[in-house]
């Protein structure tokens, strides 16, 4: 009797392993293999494409790499993304972080309403928002500049920013401060002299959260930009289709050359990123 | 708090003005702008006529905003309810720590850094119905008749796009996990020496404990439903026949067409549906909280 329970057990225990590794498998494969094929796809002539669609490439395809750079003009939109995702990130980094050092570290009528309101913003569907914005915009003669989208990206990511700033910085001990003030420390070098550099981690957490949505953001740059001069590389990819036409390999060239700087930025911050997700997610 | 030092009214005020000044622009002030101009007819250059509820209504009769409509729930069904339970589900099975399990969160978090823009060109070329790998894969293996026109297709379309999004679960996934590792392990000893199986145990350990951060990450896989825009955009512009349509196109398209008052209706319409999905989602699984607390 026991022998068979024991073996329905260790029956049952095998397929809900089997199971288990299917799952994590199925997600393994729906997140890596339509990457891979692109960027093997991506080295392959268009003829290896549709004749050879599971192999290797034949011959490694270097120069689809600078057929996209030169039909793309891949440096220019990489250009206009860089400066965009910094200064958005560099300006709603410091404005937030001076606002959520007050909320943080100072007692006055409203402050929570104030500050819940504010990150109540986080919930609203932003895209809602498309023709006030649009008619802002155009009301400070911001249209088609980068300034437009540094504005609104700053804008849009203030709730968020807010959030997690607040968070890092209510986890500071008040005593380094206390101390400080005791010494003759003003408002204002309580935060530059103490609270601003501790809060280190949480700008870095913060930063790569602002910084991966300017460089990915691609609503706003549609709505607001529309020169070749400023645009963005997301808004760039849009017009790939037509700019590459039949040449699909060199295209997937230049969808991949967008994609490392993200990559890049994961692997760098990813224990940050992470933290940023669960840090706020932890008060439910 | 901390003692106070002089003039510190004048730098707190300071310190909020930039950011106060920026929420007022770009939250304070649209959301006010969405609901005014919606009750107008205007295209921003010409005076504007007051049309109350007209933009509303002729929004609601049109075709293509019924299949908007139709889709954003679809839209919000599959994520708050399909992509969160995938999510809750792997979180569950990482939680319990199997071989490389720290490597596979990085792995399924991946693609949410990508830009959804870059995701939907590369899907665009895995449906594509000359050289997409799907095709490819179906005539090789002898189904040439299940190949098809992935993306043009009435029937294909939008299960389509939708599959292209449900399955990345990287970011609710790593939310879900980090808050159920934080059960502590004794809860599970417990349960293991009282004869309780796995299954037992996620069902009865696990899920009451993680219905706080499900009804965290619902409210906001809901608000990603509502703000869909680029997969959609990308992948068929809303067609074959409007069929794939969201609100976020057709508002997009009504604002680059400056019909404002048509478009802010359409953006009210947003507003309002994320209130009260929220609203619905926070107190329908809120209530039956508080009532297996007190039960208890």
């Amino acid at each position: 009797m026991s022998d068979i329970a024991g073996a329905k057990l260790t029956f049952g225990v095998a397929s809900g392993r089997t199971l288990k590794w299917l799952v994590l498998g199925f997600f393994l494969v729906f997140t890596f293999v339509p990457l891979l094929w692109l960027v093997l796809s991506s080295f392959k002539t268009n003829l290896e494409l549709t004749t050879r669609p599971f192999a290797l490439p034949e011959v490694w395809q270097f120069q689809n790499y600078v057929t996209a750079f030169r039909i793309a003009g891949l440096f220019g939109l990489f250009r206009n993304s860089i400066i965009i995702s910094f200064a958005s990130t560099a300006i709603t980094v410091l404005v937030t972080s001076m606002a959520a050092f007050v909320f943080a570290r100072e007692k006055f009528p409203f402050s929570n309403v104030l500050l819940s309101l504010i990150l109540a913003g986080v919930l609203i569907p932003i895209i809602g928002l498309m023709a006030p914005y649009f008619r802002l915009i155009n009301a400070l003669g911001l249209y088609d500049t980068r300034m437009a989208l540094i504005l609104t990206y700053t804008g849009i990511n203030l709730p968020i920013s807010t959030y997690l700033m607040h968070g890092y910085m209510r986890s500071i001990p008040g005593e380094l401060e206390e101390a400080a003030v005791i010494d003759g420390a003003t408002f204002l070098q309580r935060f530059t002299k103490v609270v601003f550099p501790l809060s280190k981690s949480g700008l870095v957490t913060a930063g790569t959260f602002v910084f991966l949505f300017g460089w990915n953001e691609f609503i706003y740059a549609l709505l607001l930009t529309s020169r070749q001069q400023v645009r963005t590389v997301q808004f760039g990819i849009r017009h790939f289709v037509h700019q590459f036409f039949t040449d699909y390999t060199a295209m997937f060239a230049a969808i991949v050359v967008t994609i490392v700087p993200s990559i890049i930025v994961y692997i760098l911050f990813h224990e940050r990123i992470v933290k940023g997700l669960t840090s706020g997610a932890l008060k439910g | 708090m901390i003692v106070r030092s002089g003039r510190s009214w004048f730098w707190r005020a300071v310190f909020l003005a930039p950011t106060l000044a920026l929420f007022a622009m770009y939250f304070v002030y649209p959301l006010g702008f969405v609901f005014v101009i919606s009750t107008l007819e205007w295209n921003g250059i010409t005076a504007p006529a007051f049309v109350g509820v007209q933009n509303y209504l002729d929004n609601f009769q049109a075709r293509q905003f019924q299949f908007a409509l139709r889709n954003n729930f679809v839209w919000v069904a599959a994520l708050a309810v399909g992509k969160i339970s995938l999510a809750a589900l792997v979180a569950m099975i990482l939680a319990r720590q199997p071989f490389a399990w720290r490597l596979l969160r990085t792995v399924y978090f991946l693609p949410i850094v990508i830009s959804q823009v870059a995701i939907a060109m590369m899907w665009r070329a895995i449906y594509n119905a000359e050289y997409g790998i799907i095709n490819q894969a179906l005539e090789r293996m002898g189904a040439m008749h299940l190949t098809r026109n992935w993306l043009g297709e009435i029937a294909t379309a939008f299960p389509a796009i939708l599959t292209q999004e449900v399955f990345y679960i990287g970011y609710f996934m790593i939310i879900i996990l980090a808050y159920t590792m934080t059960i502590p392990e004794s809860y599970y000893d417990a349960a293991q020496l009282d004869g309780a199986n796995v299954l037992q145990q996620e069902r009865y350990i696990t899920l009451p404990m993680i219905k706080p951060i499900l009804i965290t990450t619902m409210t906001l896989a809901t608000a990603f439903a509502l703000r869909h825009f680029e997969g959609t955009f990308l992948l068929t512009d809303g067609g074959p026949a409007f069929r794939t349509t969201v609100l976020g196109l057709q508002l997009y398209k009504m604002t680059a067409a400056l019909d404002y008052g048509h478009a802010n209706a359409t953006g009210g319409t947003l507003v309002l549906i994320g209130l009260a999905l929220i609203t619905v989602i926070r107190t329908t699984f809120g209530r039956r909280d508080a009532a297996s607390d007190s039960a208890q």
